[in-house]
């Protein structure tokens, strides 16, 4: 097929040779954009990040953002690292008149060149002896300028790499030091973001910075109401808590003052600093029993639910809405302590402060992730008592809402929608007694007849097995419960049975048993004779 | 407010593991909170480094790429899945193939026409009768026959380490005729004895009479070529078949006949 492009084409001369060599150096470029958007992708994920801008703005070098650096820019970066090192190395050794400033200058030059890009020549200044020269302008009595801009360097290394992060080890015990009350604001701030990258690397070096004691010192810069300072501590420590170990987040709440202050800032504070604080709840919920029983005494759960009703910023809704989540999940106690049987079930249902009418909010947010966390909640929420599932199944906004995200929605929050619709279902007799499950038929019928049923048998059809399972338990519901034996008609006629018959050929035994087992009984040989 | 309830022990019922209603939690760094977790990160580093809301959808495509270790769940087939979307394209296209006679699909063309032979053709009913091994091993490559499908079972079961469960070609229920076809089938049971064909189905009456005889006059061409893409065991793409299109164009070995042609509306036209 010719095409015009080919036409032009027929009219170059292509010198073999030439082609060739064009053809290496084109390939390596390709190469290296290729590693450098991984390298990107990898960095932007991260839990770490680099410090770019001064706390107090003064400094007159705006960064760059490129983010595709090409070769020679990057050479030109670490030459550049390579001799601010040299130039505070040779500071540092100096002792004459002035050598005070000189060290200043030569940390501040330094800093500008681990700040000026995306990808700062790290390994570059690592290499040339970066490390222990940071550690000696750490020392105490030094002056608050030298402090904040090793501090600074320290920063910004720590938020590449894992090898680069953990360069910073021998610096950790004075960073910690300079957490101290004593310290001024900038300088204190400035090592608590150095520590919350170290914190990001992983639960090693999570674990080396807690026997050193950092909780303490970082909890407490939490404490005052406002400032960027109580921003970055509270960061640092979403960042020391997050476990897997659940003691540092039961350590933290049990730092004097603290849970005054996390549900002070939770109420009061700005979006930005609420949203830090709230990823501490969302760890703290997650990870310690004692944390979330001491946060539901002091009705945390409201606070959640006031600012998920009124706020739009998506950074602070998630944190928000997974803390809830959390929360909910919990034991029956935590859950009961949520649901106080007067306000909640006897209100009305789509009052927009409680659960329902947060969760409803949230399913309706164009954002994925508020949509899946949140029908995740609402499945637990219609995982619990019957007078649960009534408030859900009651409320006018959601139930419309559910079925329209089962069919139109992405993946993962259409999973979730279907554990709700599921779980409202059946109940399960009594908590102790879970073996003894009861459908419940007005839910059933007519989540049914409103079209519920497409949505799971598309479910059982996926390639993911969780969710095909989903599919078939709710069709065995549909196929057993429906009165009248209509049941099987409805599954014949959303091309149910053609869905179960693809599991003949799947390689999991237990949905291939399952689907068979499932078109035996109802579709078997004396399917379709009685009317 | 009385509600309807239907009281269940799920445990009695033939071992299918009913819906269970239970609350289910994650740790922190599960991945069901990855997406969150990752939303985080982006979010606070948006505006630091300018990332415009094409970017972000480019990253997180890239992100979803990166983590999918998903492969087809179809026995023997394999195939790496760039998403829970194209699942259901790749099962349309390879998975499909599905039988003219009786509408059963098969996720290869190679059993859909081991399937046929052993179902709907009277000449491999024949040879079987006079003791010829007839059913084939259904592992590609293995190559040995079976005088009845018994041992052909047996041999699945001790050569190849297949579960019991892989009836394949399993008649009882393995789909689903319509009413006037079960009808049939329980008067002719009363009248002749049994045996492992399966029953050829009736067609539906009404409108879709009229597109078998439109399919039915397939030409020639189309059917023979499609027949010798069948002996080379190529997957034909050309010739695959929507599940939700179980008449559509197929092809039907000339040896095949109708159990019934009493009805004019047969997909093949004699040859």
């Amino acid at each position: 097929m010719s095409t015009m492009a080919e036409d032009g084409f027929a009219s170059h001369k292509r010198d073999p040779v030439k082609s060739s060599v064009g053809g290496v150096a084109s390939q390596k470029r390709r190469q290296h954009a290729v590693a450098v958007r991984k390298e990107r992708r990898e960095s932007l994920v991260r839990a770490k990040r680099l410090c770019r801008v001064g706390s107090s703005g003064d400094d007159a070098d705006t960064p760059l953002n490129n983010a595709m650096m090409v070769d020679e820019e990057e050479s030109v970066l670490d030459a550049q690292a390579a001799a601010a090192v040299e130039e505070l190395k040779s500071a540092v050794a100096n002792q004459g008149k002035g050598a005070m400033q000189k060290v200043v200058g030569a940390l501040r030059e330094l800093r500008r060149v681990l700040s000026r890009t995306e990808f700062p020549p790290i390994e570059a200044a690592l290499e040339a002896g970066a490390m222990p020269l940071l550690v000696h302008c750490l020392a105490f009595g030094s002056p608050d300028e030298q402090l904040l801009e090793a501090a600074w360097c320290l920063t910004n290394i720590a938020a590449g790499k894992p090898e680069e992060t953990k360069a910073l080890v021998p610096a950790l015990p004075l960073l910690i030091a300079h957490l101290g009350e004593k310290s001024s604001s900038p300088v204190a701030e400035q090592c608590a973001w150095a520590l919350g990258n170290v914190a990001g690397e992983g639960e090693e070096l999570r674990n080396v910075l807690l026997s050193q004691g950092v909780l303490l010192p970082l909890a407490r810069m939490m404490l005052p109401s406002k400032g960027s300072t109580v921003r970055t501590a509270a960061w640092a420590l979403s960042n020391l808590i997050k476990g897997p170990d659940p003691k540092a987040a039961t350590n933290l709440i049990r730092v004097d003052g603290i849970l005054d202050a996390i549900t002070r800032h939770l109420r009061k504070a700005d979006e930005e600093l609420a949203t830090e604080v709230a990823w501490i709840t969302v760890y703290l919920s997650a990870l310690s029993n004692l944390a979330t029983a001491m946060l539901v005494k002091s009705n945390v759960h409201e606070l959640l639910l006031h600012r998920l009703a009124t706020s739009t910023s998506l950074q602070l809704l998630i944190p928000l809405l997974r803390s809830l989540g959390n929360l909910v999940a919990g034991d029956s106690q935590t859950t009961s302590a949520i649901f106080m049987p007067g306000q909640e079930i006897t209100g009305k249902c789509d009052n927009k402060y409680n659960i329902i009418g947060v969760l409803t909010k949230c399913l309706k947010s164009e954002h994925r992730v508020l949509k899946k966390e949140a029908a995740w909640v609402l499945s637990n929420v219609a995982a619990g008592s019957v007078e649960h599932k009534q408030l859900i199944y009651k409320s006018e906004a959601v139930i419309p809402l559910l079925l329209h995200l089962l069919s139109t929605a992405a993946f993962d929050v259409r999973k979730e929608v279907a554990y709700t619709i599921g779980n409202l279902c059946v109940a399960a007799a009594s908590e102790q007694d879970s073996g003894r499950l009861s459908l419940i038929l007005d839910h059933l019928v007519f989540l049914v007849e409103k079209g519920c049923l497409p949505g799971f048998i598309d479910l059982i059809r996926s390639a993911d097995t969780e969710a095909a399972k989903l599919g078939l338990q709710f069709m065995e519901m549909v196929l057993r419960g429906m009165p009248n034996g209509e049941g099987p008609k409805l599954v014949e006629r959303e091309d149910g049975i053609e869905a179960m018959e693809r599991f003949q050929f799947h390689e999991n035994e237990d949905l291939r048993n399952m689907a068979n087992g499932l078109v035996d009984r109802y579709f078997g040989e004396d399917y379709g004779l009685d009317r | 407010m009385a509600m309807m309830v239907l009281d269940v022990d799920p445990k009695a019922d033939s071992g299918f593991p009913c819906w269970n209603p239970v609350r289910r939690r994650f740790a922190p760094e599960s991945p069901f909170f990855e997406s969150g977790n990752i939303e985080r990160e982006l979010l606070a580093k948006q505006i630091a480094l300018d990332l415009g809301e094409e970017e972000k959808h480019q990253l997180w495509r890239l992100l979803d790429e990166d983590c999918k270790d998903l492969f087809c769940p179809i026995v023997g087939c394999r195939a790496r899945l760039t998403s829970l979307e194209n699942f259901e394209n790749h099962y349309n296209s390879q998975h499909a193939a599905a039988c003219s006679v009786c509408y059963k699909v098969y996720p290869t063309s190679r059993l859909l026409s081991i399937h046929i032979s052993e179902a709907h053709d009277s000449f491999f009913q024949a040879k079987v009768a006079r003791g010829y091994p007839m059913y084939e091993c259904l592992v590609e490559g293995c190559g040995l026959k079976f005088k009845s499908y018994k041992s052909r079972q047996r041999h699945l079961v001790d050569k190849h380490n297949f579960p019991s469960s892989y009836d394949f070609f399993k008649n009882k229920a393995s789909h689903h005729p319509s009413k006037k076809a079960r009808e049939k089938k329980i008067h002719r049971k009363q009248a002749a004895t049994t045996d492992r064909r399966e029953e050829t189905e009736e067609e539906e009456e009404g409108t879709t009479s009229q597109k078998m005889d439109v399919e039915g006059e397939a030409s020639v061409d189309s059917l023979t070529s499609a027949l010798s893409n069948l002996t080379t065991g190529s997957t034909p793409s050309s010739v695959s078949f929507g599940r939700r299109n179980p008449r559509g164009l197929t092809f039907v070995p000339r040896s095949v006949h109708q159990r019934n042609t009493k009805k004019p509306e047969d997909s093949t036209p004699p040859p």
